[in-house]
C-alpha cells in the first residue's frame, strides 16, 4: 500500500468513527440490562407483563410490573434475520402467512424459545392496546389462550376527526379498570404519587425524544429515522424510569454538539427523504448502505414520533393519557394522517417520500396509496411505495427494490407532474 | 278423489316454493341489477358491509339497507387505492363504486370491525361522490359494563347522520316501528332454520331464502318468508338419501357455489356461524326500552363476530354447541384470504374441534378477483370422502 493510500484509508476510518452515534452503546447497554432484568425474573415473583407497542405502559412501570414487549423482541429477531424461522413455526401450527409476522414470529418465539436472546420471559398476565392496531388483540387473545393468563384489553375505538367526548369517556373509564386490573394482578393498592411520579418522566422523556428527532431538520442531518429506529427502543420500552431520562439527555447533548461541529451521519448528504410506516428490519443495513451511496439522508419519518406525547395535564395524569393514548397515529383518519405528514415534509425540507407498504401492517399501509397522492399535491414532491414485510423476508425483492429506490433518487429534482 | 286433491295441492306448494327459492337464488347469484331496479321503483338503497349496521335506523329514515357482499369480477380502479393483501370484500365493492356500477346507491355505511374496514371509509369518501357517508365507530370490548354508555351514544351519533342527510328527523314512534320489523324478520329467520333442521329445507334453499332479505325491503322479505313458511312448516323431511351434514362457518358467501357444490356432492349444510347467516340474525332489539339505548343493547350482547372480543372462550362454546345440536360432521370454514380476525381463530378452532369433538374441519379461502369453483369442489369433495369414509 503506497503512503498516501493508507493515509486516505486512515482519514476515512478517522471520519466514519466520527460520524458513528456513540449513545448507540449506550443504548445497547440499557437494553441489555433491560432484557437480563426481565429474564431474570422469569419464575421469580415478579411480575411479567407482555404489553403492546402503543399501549400505557405508565400504569405497569408505577407497580413495579416488568414491561415486555413482543413488537420491540420481534424487530430485534427481525434485524437478526432469525424471525421467519419462528413465523414458520406458527404457519406449521396453522396460522396464515397473511397475518401479521411480528404476531407470527411471537407465537412461535413462545413455542419454541427461539430467537436472539432465547425467546422472552413467561408472562404473568398481557395488555393489548388496540390503538396501533385490531391484529394485536387477537393475537394476544391466542397468547391468553397459550400461556393461560389473564389478558386486558385497553379498546381505543378509531378517531375520525376530533376526538369526540364519548369516546375519551370511554377511555378514561377504561384507564381506572386498568388500575384496578393491576392492583388485582399485584396485590398493591395505586399509589397516585408513584404514579404522578412515573407520569411526569414519562412526559420528560417523551420531550426529550422529541427534541432529539427535532435535531433532524438540522443541514446536514446528524442522524437518520433508522438511527431513530434503534434510539427509540427505550422511550417504547421504558418510558416513566429515570434511566431513559437520562439516556435521552445524553442522546440530545450528542445531537446538538453533532450539529454545533457540523458533523451528519452521511459523509455527504444531497438529498433528504421522508420515511413512511415500520423499518424493513432484516434489511436495515443494505438499505443504510444504498441510501448513503445515493447521498440521500431519511431525516425524518411517521414512525418515532409516535412517542412524543403532549397536552398532558399533571394535575390529571390518568385521564390526559387516556386521551393521548386513544389519538395516536395509526387510529386516526387519512386526512389527519396527511397533515401529519405534510408537517413532517415541511419541517423537516425533504424532497420526498418512501412508503414501505407492510403486507404485515394494514392500518398502517392501506391508504397509502391515496396518502402519496396527497402528499404530492400538497407539497409537489415526489413519494414513491415499495412493497415488502417489516420482518418476513421472504416477501422482499432487494433487486427489484433497490432498483426502484435507485430510479427515484435519480428522478428526484425532475418536475413532478 | 280426496287423495288427488292432497297431491295437487301439495304438487301446487312445491311449485309455488320453488319459484320462491329460484327467485332467492338468482338474486344470490347477481344482486346488482336488481339493486338498480329498486332504484327505479322509486327505493333509495344503502350500502352496509356489516352485521353490525344499524340497519333499522336506516330503515327508519325511508333509506333502504342493501348488504354488498363483494361481486366476482376482476379489477379495474380499486388497485390503485388498496394493496393486493386485503381481502377482496374490499377490493371488490370499492371496485364497482369506482366504476361507477353503484352509482344508485344514496352511499354506504361503514363499521369499525377490522383495520380494513376503517381505511376503506375514508378510501371510500375520499374517491366517490355519494351523497351519503355513513361511520358507525365500535368498541372491539363487547359485552362488557365498560363499553355500552359509548355504544349507545354511538347509535345515536349514527342516527344525527342520517337525520343530517335525510333533512329530516327520524321520529321515535317510526324507528320503534322499524324495531319491529326486523324483529320480526329475525323471529321469521329462526323459523326457517328450524325449517331447515327438521329436513323440510336444504341448506341452500334456507340461505337463499335468507340472503333475498339483503337486497329488499324488509317488510317485503318479511312476507316471503311467511309465505314460503306456511308452504314448508310441518311438511316433515323430504324423502331421500342421506345427506353428510356439514357447518360452515366464517364471514360471508358472496356466490351460491359453496352451498350448491355441497349439495351436489351430497352433503348438505345444516348449520351456520356466518355474519350473513346465524350471526345476523342472532337476539332481538328490545322493544320495550328506548330504540338507540336498545339497537345498542342488542349489539353488545349478541354472538360476536371474531372482529370483537367478548371472552376468549366463547366461539368455541358457542361452535361446539352448534356442532352438537346440529350433528354436523364436520366444519368449513369458509373465510376470505387476508381476513385476519377470522384467520386468527382458526387454529385454535380447528385443534379443539378434532381434539374434544373429533370433528374434522376443511379451510377455504375465497378471493373473488380469482375465484375457482372447481378448486373449491376438489377439495369439498375430497373432505365429504374423509368423513363418509369412501
Ligand atoms: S399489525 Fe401493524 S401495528 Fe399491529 S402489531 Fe402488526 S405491525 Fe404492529
Ligand atoms: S372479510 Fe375480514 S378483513 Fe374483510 S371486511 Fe370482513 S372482517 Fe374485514
Amino acid at each position: 500500500m503506497s503512503e498516501d493510500v493508507r493515509e486516505r484509508t486512515q482519514e476515512e476510518k478517522a471520519d466514519r468513527e466520527r460520524r458513528k452515534i456513540k449513545s448507540a452503546g449506550a443504548m445497547r447497554e440499557l437494553m441489555t440490562k433491560y432484557y437480563l432484568e426481565a429474564k431474570g425474573a422469569e419464575g421469580t415473583d415478579r411480575h411479567i407483563a407482555w404489553i403492546t407497542s402503543g399501549a400505557p405502559v405508565e400504569p405497569l412501570i408505577a407497580f413495579d410490573v416488568i414491561p415486555v414487549y413482543p413488537e420491540n423482541h420481534g424487530a430485534m429477531c427481525g434485524a437478526a434475520h432469525m424471525n421467519v424461522e419462528l413465523c414458520e413455526v406458527a404457519e406449521g401450527r396453522g396460522f396464515s402467512r397473511d397475518l401479521c409476522s411480528y404476531a407470527r414470529g411471537d407465537i412461535g418465539s413462545a413455542i419454541t424459545k427461539g430467537g436472539p436472546i432465547g425467546g422472552l420471559p413467561r408472562p404473568t398476565f398481557l395488555v393489548a392496546c388496540n390503538n396501533i392496531c385490531n391484529t394485536v388483540f387477537k393475537w394476544y387473545e391466542e397468547l391468553a389462550r397459550f400461556f393461560e393468563v389473564p389478558l386486558f384489553i385497553f379498546d381505543t375505538p378509531f378517531v375520525r376527526g376530533d376526538l369526540p367526548e364519548h369516546l375519551a369517556a370511554y377511555s378514561v373509564r377504561q384507564m381506572h379498570e386498568y388500575v384496578s386490573f393491576l392492583e388485582e394482578m399485584t396485590a398493591k393498592e395505586y399509589d397516585e404519587a408513584r404514579f404522578m411520579d412515573v407520569a411526569a418522566k414519562s412526559l420528560f422523556a417523551s420531550a426529550l425524544w422529541k427534541e432529539v428527532l427535532a435535531c433532524n431538520e438540522h443541514r446536514p442531518a446528524p442522524m437518520t429515522c433508522f438511527d431513530a429506529f434503534i434510539l427509540m427502543a427505550p422511550i417504547v420500552t421504558l418510558r416513566g424510569t429515570q434511566e431513559v431520562v437520562d439516556f435521552y439527555q445524553g442522546v440530545l447533548e450528542e445531537m446538538k454538539r453533532r450539529i454545533e461541529e457540523g458533523v451528519g451521519i452521511l459523509p455527504s448528504e444531497r438529498y433528504r427523504l421522508l420515511w413512511d410506516n415500520i423499518p424493513v428490519w432484516y434489511e436495515m443495513r443494505n438499505l443504510g448502505k444504498l441510501f448513503m451511496e445515493l447521498e440521500t439522508c431519511l431525516v425524518a419519518d411517521t414512525y418515532t414520533s409516535a412517542w412524543t406525547f403532549e397536552g398532558v395535564d399533571a394535575e390529571k395524569p390518568l385521564e390526559s393519557m387516556a386521551r393521548i393514548y386513544t389519538e395516536v397515529y395509526l387510529n386516526i383518519d387519512l386526512e389527519r394522517m396527511a397533515d401529519k405528514i405534510e408537517s413532517l415534509a415541511t419541517r423537516f425540507g425533504v424532497d420526498g417520500m418512501i412508503m414501505h407498504s407492510n403486507r404485515s401492517c394494514k392500518p398502517y399501509s392501506l391508504g397509502q396509496y391515496d396518502l402519496a397522492k396527497e402528499f404530492t399535491r400538497r407539497t409537489g414532491k415526489p413519494a414513491l411505495i415499495i412493497e415488502a414485510d417489516h420482518t418476513d423476508s421472504r416477501w422482499y425483492d432487494r433487486a427489484q427494490i433497490e432498483t426502484r429506490i435507485r430510479d427515484f433518487v435519480e428522478n428526484l429534482l425532475l418536475p413532478q407532474t | 278423489m280426496c287423495g288427488d286433491g292432497y297431491a295437487a295441492v301439495a304438487e301446487r306448494r312445491a311449485m309455488e316454493v320453488k319459484t320462491i327459492v329460484d327467485e332467492c337464488l338468482e338474486l344470490w347469484r347477481d344482486p346488482y341489477p336488481h339493486l338498480a331496479r329498486l332504484r327505479e321503483e322509486g327505493e333509495r338503497p344503502v350500502g352496509v358491509f356489516c352485521s353490525y349496521t344499524p340497519e333499522e335506523i336506516l330503515h327508519a329514515a325511508g333509506l333502504t339497507p342493501v348488504r354488498l357482499m363483494g361481486a366476482v369480477r376482476s379489477l379495474t380502479h380499486a388497485d390503485a387505492h388498496l394493496q393486493a393483501y386485503c381481502c377482496s370484500l374490499a377490493r371488490t365493492d370499492l371496485d364497482m363504486a369506482l366504476a361507477g356500477d353503484l352509482d344508485y346507491l344514496e352511499g354506504a355505511v361503514f363499521v369499525q370491525t377490522c383495520d380494513t374496514m376503517m381505511r376503506l371509509s375514508d378510501i371510500w369518501r375520499r374517491n366517490t361522490a355519494f351523497p351519503y357517508h355513513g361511520d358507525l365507530v365500535l368498541p372491539i370490548r363487547m359485552g362488557e359494563e365498560v363499553s355500552l354508555p359509548f355504544l349507545e351514544e354511538e347509535v345515536k351519533r349514527f342516527r344525527r347522520g342520517v337525520e343530517e342527510f335525510a333533512g329530516q328527523r327520524i321520529w321515535d314512534d317510526a324507528l320503534e316501528e322499524s324495531v319491529h320489523v326486523y324483529n320480526r324478520n329475525r323471529r321469521l329467520a329462526e323459523r326457517l332454520y328450524k325449517a331447515r333442521a327438521s329436513g323440510a329445507i336444504d341448506g341452500l334453499s334456507a340461505m337463499a331464502c335468507l340472503l333475498a332479505g339483503f337486497w329488499m325491503r324488509r317488510e317485503k322479505h318479511n312476507e316471503m318468508l311467511h309465505e314460503l313458511l306456511e308452504r314448508i312448516e310441518g311438511a316433515g323431511a323430504a324423502a331421500g338419501e342421506e345427506r353428510v351434514p356439514l357447518l360452515v362457518s366464517g364471514s360471508v358467501c358472496t356466490t351460491p357455489d359453496l352451498f350448491e357444490l355441497i349439495l351436489e356432492l351430497g352433503a348438505d349444510v345444516v348449520d351456520d356461524d356466518l355474519c350473513c347467516g346465524h350471526r345476523y340474525f342472532d337476539a332481538f332489539v328490545d322493544e320495550s326500552s328506548s330504540p338507540e339505548e336498545a339497537l345498542a343493547k342488542r349489539m353488545w350482547e349478541r354472538v360476536n363476530c371474531p372482529a370483537k372480543h367478548q371472552c376468549i372462550e366463547d366461539r368455541f362454546q358457542r361452535l361446539v354447541r352448534q356442532v352438537m345440536d346440529s350433528g354436523a360432521k364436520g366444519v368449513v370454514f369458509y373465510l376470505q384470504s387476508f381476513c385476519e380476525p377470522h384467520l386468527f381463530d382458526l387454529p385454535y378452532l380447528r385443534q379443539r374441534l378434532q381434539e374434544e369433538l373429533e370433528v374434522p374441519s376443511l379451510v377455504l379461502e375465497s378471493e373473488l378477483q380469482s375465484f375457482s369453483r372447481g378448486q373449491l369442489r376438489t377439495r369439498l369433495q375430497a373432505f365429504i370422502e374423509t368423513i363418509t369414509g369412501v
